[in-house]
């Protein structure tokens, strides 16, 4: 149903190679495309720059860790440090004077360059012990911001970041700056679809899955590792920079605390480690579900007249989205992508599911 | 089978090339145990070489030295006259030596063709930048290796799988597949290492067949790794017979197998 592989036929490597070889797949995608396009028509600037701007340029950031833990297979709990080194550098970069558009490629830049010489140390241990270096990482990003005002703005701690301007015309409404976000969006989610269908795609699944064999085949995982780092240091970076221009519009370091390393992960855990689609149902459930959620509990609790205290209120959408998390990872160990992946897969084959596999 | 001794006197006529491999005198200890020592041998241009065993006498560990998984402790190897003990296993691939595993090494969670694709890789040249801009940068190079790929395909007669994930298939199709994985890297060398292992006679034709097509369409050099007897003295030209760790008998399989200190290796030993 809907999805069909009957009547779908490929003749050459070209066509057999899209993006979407499944025609309803290709729709959908154009479907979701066309709505984030219209989106400004259709909702006001408050849902749009408070809710679909945040989850479009957190998707892009989460897109790039899943690059370096869904693809590569290297845990990463410093991925928030990275982020900011290309906020900071970009807003430096920007106040100087410099234009937007080369300020986040300087922002990537240099979060790339950090990202990777940081993997360069930490990439001789693994797993865990990865992780904990990250980690680590993590924690000197946070101490060099608090402690150098030259770097995080002051006494404030607190760095205004210029006017975002795209070839010297300065972008200051609504439409403008989702516009920014959804371009940064759509450039990351094409590349990691691309992924699926290159040869560095391929070698750094090669290199998480069996890095014997990886090597056997001319795969040299240490340099394929440092690639993925490098990359997704530079997403991370671009997106800790236009989440700063367009969205919180000055840098503090506590927006790239360790909680928002691990925040990140859930994200990419929850939606499917190496899924595109996945990643922004994940960003979708930890950034816009504790709101929801707290809406529901607050309506909820005056239309049954419940008198419920202050503590309480916030504690139950704290404890409501936990477990959501844990019942969906419960469900379906490998992600929001994999669930969605299900249901495809059944209306694939459907009605004749005694097919599915 | 016979036939193959033919192209073997054949190929004696031209011995003056260097050899494609040459192992002197290997030696590799793992802590306290020396898996092998004082293994020579020299495979020539196009010869499927045959290396015996009973279980644990040191064949993978042979295949480790040469790819570079467990560099020798002692003696030194040598690819087409080049010096490459101790060489990293990425290297050596690039220097057209091609193996497959014991214990299967495939990628799960990809397709069969994903999986050859990667076969690939030393003659492509992925990256970051090919794959933001696919359909000018990468889109040429995907198609031409492809090309490639399916001709292998073809060869192995994989076609009716390509699509599936690997993850899936039977154990046959999984060596085959692995085999396809070593082919479309256009190795000089290719080292097999128990690729029949687990197949019934059927299968086991299917795979000598492919290894001596693979072997006159291609002129590649084989290491073959093989318990089945009559495998190695049908296709191989010549062979090695190791006992823990040692060389007990090398030259015509047709000679090796007989040779008493073979006869009792296998019989005496673990291997019935
Ligand atoms: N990585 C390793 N660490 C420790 N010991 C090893 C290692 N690899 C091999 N050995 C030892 O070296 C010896 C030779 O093993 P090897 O795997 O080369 O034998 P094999 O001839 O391939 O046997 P089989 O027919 O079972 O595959 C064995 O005693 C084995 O235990
Ligand atoms: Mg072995």
């Amino acid at each position: 149903m809907f999805y069909r592989l009957s009547g779908v036929h490929h003749n050459s490597y070209v066509s057999e190679s899209r993006l979407y070889r499944i025609p309803a797949d290709r729709n959908l995608a154009l479907f979701f495309l066309a709505l984030g396009l219209v989106a400004p028509l259709l909702v006001g600037s408050l849902y749009l720059n408070s809710y679909l701007l945040p989850w479009l340029v957190w998707t892009a950031a989460a897109l790039g860790l899943n690059l370096v833990t869904g693809w590569a297979g290297q845990l990463h709990l410093g991925y928030a440090a990275v982020m900011a080194v290309g906020a900071y550098s970009a807003v430096h970069a920007a106040k100087f004077g410099i234009p937007w558009e080369f300020a986040l490629l300087i922002g990537g830049i240099s979060a790339s360059v950090v990202g990777s010489l940081f993997a360069f140390a930490a990439l001789r241990v693994k797993g865990l012990y990865l992780a904990l270096t990250t980690l680590a990482m993590q924690f000197v990003m946070d101490w060099v911001l608090t402690h150098s005002p030259a770097i995080s703005g002051g006494s404030h701690a607190s760095l205004q970041a210029p006017t975002f301007a795209l070839l010297g015309q300065p972008i200051t409404s609504d439409i403008g700056l989702y516009y920014i976000a959804f371009s940064w969006c759509l450039l990351v989610t094409v590349f990691m679809l691309n992924l699926r269908r290159t040869g560095l795609g391929r070698a750094l699944v090669a290199v998480r899955e069996k890095d014997y064999a990886a090597a056997i085949l001319g795969v040299n995982s240490f340099y394929y590792k440092i690639v993925a780092f490098a990359t997704s240091s530079f997403i991370g970076g671009v997106s800790g920079a236009v989440l700063v221009a367009t969205f919180f519009f000055l840098a503090a370091p506590e927006q790239f605390s360790v909680t928002v390393s691990i925040q990140v992960l859930a994200m990419v855990i929850v939606g499917g480690l190496g899924s595109t689609i996945g990643t922004f149902f994940g960003v979708a459930l930890i950034l816009l579900a504790p709101g929801v959620v707290n809406g529901i509990v607050a309506k909820g609790a005056i239309a049954l007249g419940l008198q419920l205290n202050v503590e309480t209120l916030a504690h139950i959408p704290t404890a409501t989205y936990g477990a959501l998390i844990i019942i969906i990872l419960m469900v379906e160990p490998l992600g929001l992508g994999k669930l969605y992946g299900n249901i495809r897969d059944y209306l694939m084959v459907w009605p004749f599911d005694q097919l599915k596999r | 089978m016979k036939e193959m001794d033919n192209n073997y006197n054949r190929r004696q006529a031209d011995a003056k090339v260097p050899p494609v491999l040459e192992c002197c005198g290997i030696e590799r200890r793992f802590g306290g145990i020396v898996a092998v020592t004082g293994v020579d041998l020299s495979i020539r241009r196009g010869e499927i070489f045959g290396l015996v065993g009973p279980n644990g006498s040191g064949k993978t560990t042979v295949t480790n030295a040469i790819t570079g998984f467990y560099p020798p402790n002692k003696g030194s190897i040598y690819l087409d006259g080049k010096d490459i003990t101790g060489t990293a296993p990425h290297k050596v691939a690039t220097l057209g030596v091609a193996r497959t595993f014991q214990n299967l090494a495939l990628f799960n969670g990809m397709s069969v063709l994903e999986n050859i694709l990667l076969g690939r890789h030393i003659h492509m040249k992925p990256g970051v930048f090919p794959t933001a801009l696919y359909w000018w940068l990468a889109r040429p190079e995907e198609m031409r290796n492809r090309e490639v790929v399916e001709e292998v395909i073809e060869f192995l007669q994989l076609e009716s799988i390509r699509n599936e994930l690997v993850d899936g298939i039977p154990i046959g199709l999984k060596k085959r597949v692995e085999l396809a994985r070593a082919l479309v890297a256009e190795p000089h060398l290719l080292i097999l290492d128990e690729p029949m292992a687990g197949m019934n006679q059927e299968e086991k034709g299917y795979m000598a067949r492919f290894i001596l097509d693979a072997r006159a369409e291609r002129g590649i050099s084989v290491l073959l790794i093989e318990h089945h007897m009559d495998v190695i003295t049908g296709i191989c030209d010549r062979m090695l017979a190791l006992n823990y760790g040692e060389m007990i008998a090398s030259g015509l399989p047709k000679e090796v197998v007989k040779d008493p200190r073979v006869v009792d290796a296998y019989i005496g030993g673990a291997h019935g």
